[in-house]
């Protein structure tokens, strides 16, 4: 056959890369991006405070739920002694029971001079004895007979397993812990309604491509890969960068320490495996958005063209 | 001017490519465009498709390449009752049909050849397998040098010629061209119009929807006349052009 222009011209140099077939530009630009990283960032902080308060929880009670504290009062310093020495003496053979540790008088008032002051307690002021140890889990399940023998042996002293006091901060922390979970659940649910909406956008707006797409032979599978394949990049990104930002801002508020500033405040520390979590907002965005995608695409296709 | 190929003898026809029967088509709330269409193309076909601006060409073309459905009657491709075809099949038959689209359709964001090899990328085909074919293909409609231009940079021709590259890169079993040679001069017209025959005579059917009097009477082929929504076949305008029975076009 001939030419149309019947001459021969030497083919330029077109890249072996396939262009996309949906136009870069548009609703699933550079805002989507932004919005999307926002998101990831929201996402990430929520599941970073989950997985926090989880550990910080762990080590709280970790720390009361291995020991055991038994307090001496007495209405004369004297019986506080014997109680003391009974008690210390009780806790000394009872197997599961260990490192046991009497706190003496003078530790007694040094834990109290902040609020009486020094050398303010006269001898015959009676101070609460506190004796603490730590106790296996297994005795740790049934203290009934140390309580009994306790009780029996020095009739001022109670036993006092931390259980209240533990129940109580496990019940907040799991609270905070469902909330946490909540708003990256809600983070995620907002993306793809993001997504879905963005998605509906570009169809609206790329709808000729689309028809000429489809009149040249295209399945819906195929348009919906397109446009998933794109959303896949789209969370990628913008996931990466929300969680990348995430993970700095984490580590800077980590890097505040509660206890050493002398708050009650439990160290949120924030530790190496922690990133391995927020790899997992930029990969569960990715997912979201490239199947909400696909999955509005092949519905609006089946719907509307 | 290249002969028409002879039609095989009777009882040895081609086998049907379009074949619509009692089709209507009615757009919502609007006339009904065709009322009772019939009409039958087989391989190897060179069809005129004529009539006056409104008569309902570009919609019977659309109903062709399956853009729209018959309000009622039977339309089949390539033997297959439309009707009859779950959507996921449409693509299939979409395939085997070039279409060369009055407003040429490209895709502003693509270059020309992007744009050709568009089919082949739909069909799942990997770049090295069809990137020569494309390029060979911009050589033959002479727009070699113009390979990575996108269509706002291209002339109306140039345009005209890459749909047209487009709609046979696939190598469709029917081709249907609406008004091929409205956006371009007469010489590239002329040129575009020689292409379609070269294909035909390659043995691709082919339907080509025009108001170009001068192009039909210049090369000899049957006429499909739609009129008041319904499709009457002529002879080729040259041999009656002086008979009673010419068709108004």
């Amino acid at each position: 056959m001939t030419t149309m222009d019947g001459a021969a011209h030497a083919p330029t140099h077109t890249p072996l890369r396939p262009a996309p077939l949906l136009p870069e530009a548009g609703a699933a630009g550079t805002p989507l991006t932004v919005v999307i990283a926002v998101l990831a960032f929201m996402a990430s902080v929520a599941l970073a405070g989950y997985f926090m308060v989880s550990r910080a929880v762990d080590n709280w009670t970790g720390d009361l739920s291995g020991s055991v504290t038994v307090q001496i009062k007495a209405s004369t310093a004297p019986e506080i002694d014997q109680d003391m020495a009974m008690a210390v003496q009780i806790l000394s053979t009872t197997p599961g029971i260990a490192d046991v540790t009497a706190l003496d008088r003078t530790d007694a008032e040094a834990l109290l001079e902040p609020w009486l002051g020094k050398d303010n307690l006269g001898p015959d002021i009676p101070i609460p004895g506190l004796i603490t140890a730590s106790v296996t889990p297994e005795l740790r399940q049934d203290l009934t007979a140390l309580r009994d023998r306790l009780a029996e042996a020095a009739p001022g002293a109670s036993l006092d397993d931390h259980s209240l006091w533990n129940d109580r901060l496990v019940g907040a922390a799991r609270q905070g812990q469902a909330v946490a979970f909540v708003v990256f659940i809600m983070v995620l649910g907002a993306s793809g309604a993001v997504i879905i909406f963005a998605t509906r956008a570009g169809l609206a707006a790329n709808r000729d491509i689309v028809e000429v797409m489809h009149l040249v032979g295209a399945t819906d599978r195929f348009i919906a890969d397109q446009v998933q394949r794109r959303y896949l990049s789209l969370g990628l990104r913008g996931g990466g960068i929300g969680a990348v930002c995430a993970a700095i801002t984490l580590f800077i508020v980590a890097s505040f320490d509660g206890e050493s500033q002398g708050l009650f405040l439990p160290n949120l520390s924030a530790d190496p495996t922690m990133l391995v979590w927020l790899l997992v907002v930029p990969a569960l965005l990715c997912a979201v958005a490239s199947l909400t995608a696909r999955f509005t695409v092949l519905r609006a296709l089946k719907e509307n063209m | 001017m290249t002969p028409y190929p002879t039609p095989p003898m009777a009882g040895a026809q081609p086998p049907k490519i379009v074949d619509l029967q009692n089709v209507q088509l009615t757009y919502d709330g609007d006339a009904q465009v065709l009322r009772n269409a019939n009409m039958v193309m087989r391989e190897g076909d060179f069809r005129f498709l004529t009539g006056a601006s409104g008569a309902g060409k570009t919609s019977l073309l659309k109903l062709i390449y399956l853009a729209h459905q018959a309000t009622s009657g039977r339309v089949a491709l390539f033997g297959q009752d439309i009707g009859a075809l779950p959507p996921d099949h449409l693509p299939t038959l979409r395939r085997r049909i070039g279409v060369v689209f009055q407003e040429f359709r490209l895709l502003d964001h693509l270059t020309a050849f992007e744009n050709v090899a568009l089919p082949m990328r739909v069909m799942g085909h990997k770049e090295g397998a069809y990137r020569n074919d494309v390029i060979d293909l911009l050589k033959w409609v002479g727009l070699s040098h113009r390979i990575d231009a996108r269509p706002p940079a291209l002339s109306g021709g140039e345009k005209q010629r890459v749909a047209l590259a487009r709609a046979i890169v696939s190598k469709p079993d029917l081709i249907l061209a609406d008004e091929p040679t409205g956006n371009v001069d007469p010489e590239m017209g002329a040129k575009i119009m020689q292409l379609l025959i070269e294909l035909n005579k390659l043995g691709t059917a082919v339907i080509v929807a025009t108001h170009d009097l001068g192009l039909v009477r210049a090369l000899k082929q049957k006429i499909l006349r739609l009129k008041e929504g319904e499709v009457t076949l002529h002879q080729p305008l040259a041999d009656i052009v002086d008979s009673a029975e010419r068709p108004p076009l």
